[in-house]
């Protein structure tokens, strides 16, 4: 059954009709373990006369506060899952995406044990394959011109021209018997033994880490996260997470006088006006934009819009005495518009432009910065970019 | 930072460093660990005061060198052509543009024009 799509831009899913059966378990096993959009959940009890009364059950995730990466890090694995599958926040530090550094690890220790490929090598295999057919492609181009131009020189036409390889018809010229699963010999039980324990030696390296936004967003608005100081190990205020967030953008110096223009608070009001609207905002420096919404998250769908913030100030002097490298609207060129625009475009996905409204420091004094309070002073706008081409734009 | 088992290889420039010091660790980290490269080491590039990695990719005999930077900085031209003498005069390097998140993308940066390979 082909859904209608009411948005030309809206990407189709990838994988629905070749999956078709499986796709729907994974669907729902998906549903299953990411059914909460929030850490918070609530509990339901039954009272007298059948009345239920709810009640708030928060995770009391704890996390680190890293200076150096500008960072919150996770390290408390159940933590790390809560976190990441009640709204998909932060990321595994050597994984694409969710912490699963020890399961690869696991699983290539084991292939090696019992002679079957694991997932990365089979994407090597097919990057393989991949690179040799534009090899041959490549060498079919250079013939067919070497060719043409002897034909020219001699005054004649190339009679059989040499075919040009395409993705879809390709087959490997040489290809290598496929490697079954190697034999194991009949005495190799008891090293297996030996060799289980050696996955029981892997040392989990990896931490769940979250953005400063992130963290805040936790943070203040459902409280379900704390944060250590990395030498005390003890819960850091409110006050002193707002100003260390802040500070750790911050040149280092005698005076550190707090700016409405510092780059946390800026990307925090952005972050903060879609998480509030329902998106899941995820990092977009793999698309050259600041982020990435999405409807529901990474394991469902792709993103649909793209965001980068641009700055505006309110009082043109704060933009002249600013330190900071910002990419404010004066700096913003057509090119790299385009250029952003076009990246984008080709995995479908809308670019939006997002206006933060910085407001004068004259009315926004550094006391007023060193609390939370201060966001009400920045406004957020939205304009969609969207490339027109007039000859194919009719309608 | 200080309990995790890549911190000794590049403690001795995180001081020298500061601003980029959590770039230098998180490449750091996924070269070895996440992307399985091996040889490893951290080097400081004297023209251009920066610290850089210097490693073998899987697959491959070459060593590269690669240059780790945050995705808010200002990079120059001449920060560039520093980090090109730095390294010996090599036609090739990889940048690693760090995000918060922990988010790595590499690019590779050549002297002059180049033909793409395939």
């Amino acid at each position: 059954m082909i859904e209608h799509q009411p948005l030309p831009y809206r990407p189709m899913s990838r994988h629905r009709r070749s999956e078709g059966k499986k796709g729907g378990t994974r669907r729902a096993e998906n549903n299953k373990i990411y059914a909460h959009p929030l850490p918070l959940t609530f509990s339901q009890t039954y009272v007298t006369l059948g009345l239920s009364r709810h009640t708030v059950l928060n995770p009391c995730c704890e996390g680190y506060w890293d200076p150096l990466t500008r960072s919150v890090w996770v390290t408390n694995p159940k933590d790390s899952a809560t976190l990441w599958q009640r709204g998909f926040f932060g990321k595994g530090n050597i994984s694409r995406s969710e912490p699963s550094w020890l399961s690869r690890q696991v699983n290539i220790r084991k292939a090696e044990l019992s002679g079957k490929v694991t997932s990365e090598e089979i994407t090597a295999k097919r990057r393989e394959q991949r690179k040799r057919f534009k090899m041959d492609r490549a060498n079919a181009i250079v013939t067919a011109a070497a060719e043409a131009e002897e034909a020219f020189r001699i005054g004649k036409t190339v009679t059989n021209p040499i075919m040009i390889p395409s993705g879809a018809t390709w087959k490997p010229a040489d290809e290598a018997p496929e490697k079954g699963p190697s034999a194991i010999p009949q005495n190799h039980n008891k090293q297996d033994e030996g060799r289980d324990g050696e996955l029981d030696d892997i040392v989990d390296v990896e931490h769940l880490q979250l953005t400063p936004q992130e963290a805040f967003f936790l943070i203040w608005c459902f409280d379900c996260l704390s944060v250590l100081n990395p030498q005390t190990a003890e819960g850091m205020p409110l006050q002193e997470i707002w100003l260390a967030f802040q500070t750790c953008y911050m040149d280092p110096g005698p005076s550190l006088q707090l700016r409405p223009d510092n780059p946390f608070i800026v990307n925090y009001v952005a972050y903060h006006h879609y998480r509030s609207l329902g998106w899941t905002v995820k990092s977009g420096v793999k698309f050259c934009v600041d982020y990435l919404l999405y409807k529901r998250g990474p394991v469902f769908d792709h993103a649909e819009f793209a965001l980068v913030i641009c700055p505006v100030y309110e009082d043109p002097a704060d933009s002249d005495s600013s330190t900071l490298c910002f990419r404010s609207t004066q700096n913003i060129s057509w090119s790299w518009l385009s250029t952003v625009n076009r990246v984008n475009s080709q995995v479908m996905k809308m670019l939006i432009l997002c206006y933060v409204t910085i407001p004068s420091s004259v009315l926004v004094s550094p006391e007023m910065l060193g609390s939370p309070k201060c966001l009400a002073y920045y406004s957020v706008r939205e304009v969609t970019v969207r490339r027109f081409i007039p000859a194919r734009m009719r309608d | 930072m200080e309990k995790h088992p890549s911190f000794p290889a590049v403690s001795h420039l995180l001081k020298k460093y500061p601003n980029v010091g959590g770039a230098l660790f998180q490449t750091y980290n996924d070269l070895s660990l996440g992307q399985g490269w091996k040889d490893v080491q951290v080097l400081d590039l004297q023209t251009c005061s920066r610290p850089a990695l210097r490693g073998i990719r899987p697959g491959s005999d070459v060593s590269v060198y690669v240059l780790p930077c945050w995705l808010s900085e200002n990079l120059t031209m001449s920060l560039v052509h520093g980090a090109f003498e730095d390294m010996g005069g090599v036609t090739e390097f990889y940048m690693a543009i760090t995000a918060e998140d922990s988010s790595i993308v590499y690019y590779k940066l050549s002297k002059g024009l180049v033909k793409p390979q395939l």
